[in-house]
């Protein structure tokens, strides 16, 4: 049933949502002065490349976003099914927000940054693709190097910074609409929500967003 | 008269409607599956005795023009429905409620079916609220009640201001889960256009369906009719622009008698009319009533904004004329009183054509609040259509064409003079008399309905098991059909020079003048050869494009038009008998020297019943009203 | 005033539509957009021409019979107003206002702009009701109804079923349409019991109409003529979930 795809895309989103709260707290190690965050930072993920208990963690992770795209396709296609003939002039921007109507697209340029972002780092660490990668003092993965390195390509600065923004306005749609699937219909707790949302929007793509332009100007591998 | 016989039970009043119901046939569930009924039209009349014969067994066939059930005109209601519970502990009983009742209809209507719909209202407001009718509550959790005009208890139910539409929903849920039990069959968008008689019993109508212009028979054992008001005979009217009289005028003139047709109520809290291209009149509803002030300037020709006029100027005419009642006199005589002001030349608005109701002094009484939750979203609605804040500036109203009284004559048992037709609701004369109290149309239309025909078909059904009706291909529905298709093929082939709404207006324009507020003999009798001079016109002038095995609106219209046209006849006929005033019906040669109705008792203390003798001929007949319980009053707001 | 009307125009649902443009004069300020179409109309017939078909009934914004996509908003420029309730004085002289049929799998064209919205009313057949027969009803005031929840349950209950939300839902959903009824009967004692069977055969039968799903954007509330709230469908949400998870 439609109703029931509405419910995973609802819980696997917030678990996204809570995944990236810790991605981004992780991240803001990389803002430490430069030796502080090179060795916080390589250990940091040196635990949690060992931790069972975040292997197991992280295959969730990959099912939700699997199954939060795939839904979301399917979901799209049987919506565009329940609407096979567009108007020829629709002001739809009086009675909605472009977001709001346009998540299937947000969500599909989240995706192709997610590719990408796995592409610079997840496949070269979990996979060994491309050359070999640096070690640090203590004998650990420099990821923090990696990190750095690639960030100090401007394209690539620049797309993790711009694709901060289609983001953050999936998320602030997607955590209101999340508790709304999921029956929250209180008024008041909605406008907390709101709120929570707004703020939580702000701080993901703002986070995500300028952390690589710092990386950029003022890190060094 | 045998053939006006009203069939009223033996006994006392109280116990009429049992002593009826101990002694009326009944039929055993095995034999109700194999009797099928038609019930033409879906709203709190015929969607409650769809779904309650759905119920009790029968096979039912139900037919709407809209394109669903829930879209009849029974939505429109706003104020609400009356139901002597006594909640308020002021004194009401279903006594005082047939009283007023019967008063209010200018004893005009037969006391046993007025006790029985007082007696019956209570039980129906239960029967709402199980039915999930969200009523408006106290905090306590108990059901709340206000005022209304003609009487002086609190007795009306609402839910918002959308009482009607709550009750409709209501009852279409009802209908919604006999379809679903696939007792029902719902047969939408088709419109019925002839009634089909077998030896003198309904068997059956023909219809068209609106989309594909299909002309159909269906047969049934028994054909019930809840169509609703005709007062879209005057074009500008509270009405749904859809609503008719054709499937009454069809069954009158295949021998049902129509009975007061003349009996129209004219609202007096509508919007004034702003120009000649409207298509309807809106109803403000008349619970406004309650908490407004209706009044006008003292001196004529006032062109001052309502704010500039100060106090002793100001002519609040209903409290001056009716101080006990004010302004929650009944519907007839405040229409009257607001015509007589503007004729008189103290008319408001840009047209001069209305009335203020005011509701600065309930506001500064109650606040704002109150208001605003009693009344919100009327205000609302008339700030959508005029622009106009309400709460700050006095609304604009005045009368409009609302309420047929009139309609099909029915016995006790609903049944017309056509064995095995029966009229329920608004279509038929039976409760309200000449005029009728507001909030007492949604309880007739369900009383109707849930609780009187559910009952009293089984005494005629009990007979009619044993001969089935003929079959839809019979000769004489395959001639009724084909008298459907001529009639069609004829107005389509017109092609004349002027539009359906260019003759609705015109007819309207002579039904507004001469047969609603106040009549006069002379104006009735030049009335009727206008309106058979433009039927002439109409024959041979009218204009409708496409063809009809198709949806074909204008051809819907014209059909609608040309039933109304001939009702229209039928309407200043009856008004022209009548030789005296009663409740909505105002004839300016009967009048006491203040102004006010004079009723003559002496020689019309009947029921008028017109049976159809040809286009030009229509017979009278007299039901005479005995009142064996009370004694006719002279009806006083005073 | 003059106004050029753009209005769609299909012969019934099999054959294909498209735009046919009338320039109307002498329409006056105070007209409502239907009466303005009623004259079109009759101009229309005066030229020998086919009417443009519309739906309508009571013309005061309750009956949910009439419907057009009006100017790229569903039922005209207002929020939450009816066609009918859309006045000329909301244009301007000379402009051009475009007029569409709902457009919706569910709610195929009839006629031009006449849809056929008969899937609203197979979902309240599912259900939408209170199952109680006439004349087995006891006394009203002997199960009370706190004013809170007759008012919550009047604001569900007072849906037109005229379809704008879906017409106006990019996904074509009746999430809201479905939600209203459910709700209205579930703040309501005497509709309570049947919740959990309701909700589950109600928004069963709103996906077999090939109606699509809710993504909140929240179009239908500005466009529901009686202002439903959507988190009425939040409360949908709720209800069904508590409905499958409690499921015997």
């Amino acid at each position: 049933m439609l109703i029931n795809r509405k419910y995973i895309m609802a819980i696997t989103g917030l678990f996204l949502c809570i995944f990236l709260i810790v991605h981004l707290s992780a991240n803001f190690l990389l803002l430490l002065p430069n030796n502080l965050a090179k060795e916080a930072y390589n250990t940091y993920s040196h635990l949690l490349r060992n931790n069972p208990l975040i292997s197991a963690v992280s295959i969730l992770l990959y099912l939700a976003i699997i199954f939060h795209s795939v839904m979301a396709l399917i979901i799209t296609l049987d919506n565009k099914k329940a609407k096979p003939q567009k108007y020829f002039m629709n002001y739809a921007q009086q009675n909605s927000s472009w977001n709001s109507r346009n998540m299937g697209l947000l969500g599909l340029m989240i995706l192709i940054f997610i590719i990408v972002h796995m592409a610079n780092f997840w496949a070269k660490v979990k996979l060994g693709y491309g050359p070999e990668l640096p070690i640090d003092s203590k004998g650990q993965i420099d990821i923090y190097s990696v990190v750095v390195t690639t960030l100090k390509n401007p394209f690539i600065t620049l797309f993790y910074t711009i694709l901060s923004i289609p983001l953050a306005m999936h998320l602030h749609h997607g955590v209101q609409s999340a508790a709304k699937t999921l029956g929250l219909y209180h008024k008041r707790y909605l406008k907390y929500v709101a709120l929570i949302a707004t703020f939580y929007s702000c701080v993901m793509g703002l986070g995500f967003g300028l952390i690589p332009l710092y990386i950029y100007f003022f890190s060094q591998g | 008269m045998t053939r006006l016989d009203a069939k009223i039970p033996e006994g006392e009043l109280e116990k009429k409607w049992s002593n009826y119901q101990a002694k009326s046939n009944l039929i055993n569930p095995a034999n109700k599956r194999k009797l099928k009924v038609i019930v033409v039209g879906s709203g709190l009349a015929g969607a409650g005795a769809a779904a309650t014969m759905a119920e009790l067994g029968y096979q039912v066939e139900c037919f709407c023009y809209q394109d669903s059930p829930r879209r009849a005109h029974s939505v429109a209601a706003q104020g609400g429905i009356n139901a002597c519970k006594n909640y308020q502990h002021d004194g009401d009983s279903v006594w005082r409620m047939f009283y007023d009742t019967l008063k209010g209809g200018d004893f005009r209507s037969r006391e046993a079916n007025v006790y029985r719909l007082a007696q019956l209202s209570a039980p129906l407001i239960d029967h709402f609220a199980a039915q999930g009718v969200p009523f408006a509550r106290e905090y306590g959790g108990t059901l709340a009640n206000r005022s209304f005009g003609g009487v002086q208890v609190e007795r009306t139910f609402y839910a918002r201001g959308q009482t009607g539409q709550q009750l409709l929903v209501a009852a279409y849920s009802q209908l919604s889960k006999m379809v679903e039990a696939k007792k029902v069959t719902m047969h939408t968008r088709h419109e019925m256009l002839e009634l089909v008689v077998t030896d003198g019993k309904a068997s059956g109508i023909i219809t068209r369906n609106l989309i594909t212009g299909e002309i159909e028979a269906h047969n049934a054992h028994a054909v019930v009719l809840a169509t609703g008001g005709y007062s879209r005979v005057f074009r500008l009217s509270t009405l749904a622009i859809g609503c008719n009289g054709s499937a009454i005028w069809r069954a009158h003139k295949k021998g049902a008698f129509m009975a007061g047709p003349s009996f129209t109520q004219i609202h007096p809290t509508a919007l004034p009319q702003s120009s000649d291209s409207q298509s309807k009149l809106t109803l403000m509803s008349e619970s406004l009533r309650n908490d407004g002030r209706i009044w006008v300037p003292k001196n004529k020709d006032d062109k001052r904004d309502p704010s500039l006029i100060q106090e002793e100027d100001r002519d609040y005419y209903l409290e001056r004329r009716y101080p006990s009642f004010g302004n929650l006199a009944p519907r007839d005589i405040s229409s009257r009183a607001a015509k007589e002001r503007i004729d008189a030349g103290h008319g408001v608005g840009p047209l001069r054509n209305a009335v203020y109701l005011d509701f600065k002094d309930a506001i500064n009484r109650l606040g704002l609040k109150v208001i605003k939750d009693r009344y919100g979203n009327l205000f609302d609605m008339y700030k959508k259509i005029t622009g106009i804040d309400a709460y700050k500036s006095p609304m604009l109203i005045s009368p409009a064409a609302h309420f047929s009284m009139g309609g099909l004559w029915v016995d006790y048992e609903l049944m017309t003079t056509i064995p095995g037709l029966y009229a329920i609701g608004e279509c038929n004369y039976s409760d309200h008399g000449a005029n009728r109290l507001g909030a007492n149309s949604l309880l007739q239309a369900s009383i109707d309905g849930y609780f009187i025909l559910p009952n009293t078909i089984n005494n005629y059904l009990s007979s009619a098991i044993k001969n089935d009706p003929p079959k839809s291909d019979a000769p004489e529905f395959t001639e009724a059909k084909s008298q459907v298709e001529q009639r069609i093929s004829r107005l389509l082939e017109i092609k004349g020079s002027k539009t359906v709404d260019h003759f609705h207006r015109d007819l309207g324009h002579i039904m507004w003048q001469e047969c609603s507020m106040s009549r006069n003999e002379a104006g009735l009798k030049k009335a009727i050869i206008d309106i058979k001079k433009l039927k002439e016109e109409f024959w041979s002038d009218v204009k409708i494009t496409g063809h009809d095995k198709e949806l074909n609106q204008e051809l819907e219209k014209g059909l609608r038009l040309a039933d109304f046209i001939e009702l229209a006849i039928l309407m200043c006929e009856d008004a022209l008998e009548r030789n005296e005033s009663c409740g909505a019906h105002f004839r300016e040669e009967f009048q006491t020297p203040e102004g006010e109705a004079l009723r003559d008792d002496s020689q019309f203390s009947y029921v008028s019943a017109w049976e159809f003798i040809n286009e030009n001929e229509f017979k009278l007949h007299k039901e005479q009203l005995n009142f064996e319980f009370v004694k006719p009053t002279v009806r006083s707001y005073k | 005033m003059r106004v050029n009307f753009k209005i769609w125009r299909q012969e019934s649902h099999q054959e294909e539509g498209s735009f046919k443009d009338y320039s109307v004069d002498n329409i006056t300020s105070d007209m409502s957009l239907l009466e303005a179409l009623d004259y079109l109309n009759e101009t229309l017939v005066l030229k020998d021409e086919k009417v443009v078909a519309f739906d309508y009934d009571c013309r005061e914004g309750i009956c949910g019979q009439c419907g057009i996509f009006v100017n790229g908003r569903a039922h005209g420029p207002h929020d939450n107003t009816t066609t009918c309730q859309v006045h000329m004085r909301s244009f301007e002289d000379g402009q051009t206002i475009v007029l569409e049929p709902w457009r919706a799998r569910a709610f195929p064209i009839v006629k031009d702009l006449i849809v056929d919205r008969s899937a609203l009313d197979r979902i309240i057949q599912k259900n939408g009701y209170i199952t109680v027969k006439t004349g087995g009803a006891g006394e009203a005031n002997s199960i009370l109804v706190a004013k809170k929840d007759a008012d919550k349950a009047m604001d569900a209950a007072a849906c037109i079923g005229c379809g704008a939300c879906i017409a106006t839902c990019k996904n074509s959903s009746a999430s809201l349409f479905t939600a209203a009824k459910i709700n209205h009967l579930d703040h309501l004692p005497q509709g309570k019991l049947e919740t959990n069977e309701r909700v589950m055969a109600m928004v069963s039968q709103m996906e077999l109409e090939n109606f699509g799903s809710c993504s909140f954007t929240g179009a239908c509330e500005i466009e529901c003529p009686q202002s439903i709230s959507i988190t009425e469908i939040a409360r949908m949400n709720n209800l069904f979930l508590k409905a499958k998870l409690t499921k015997e």
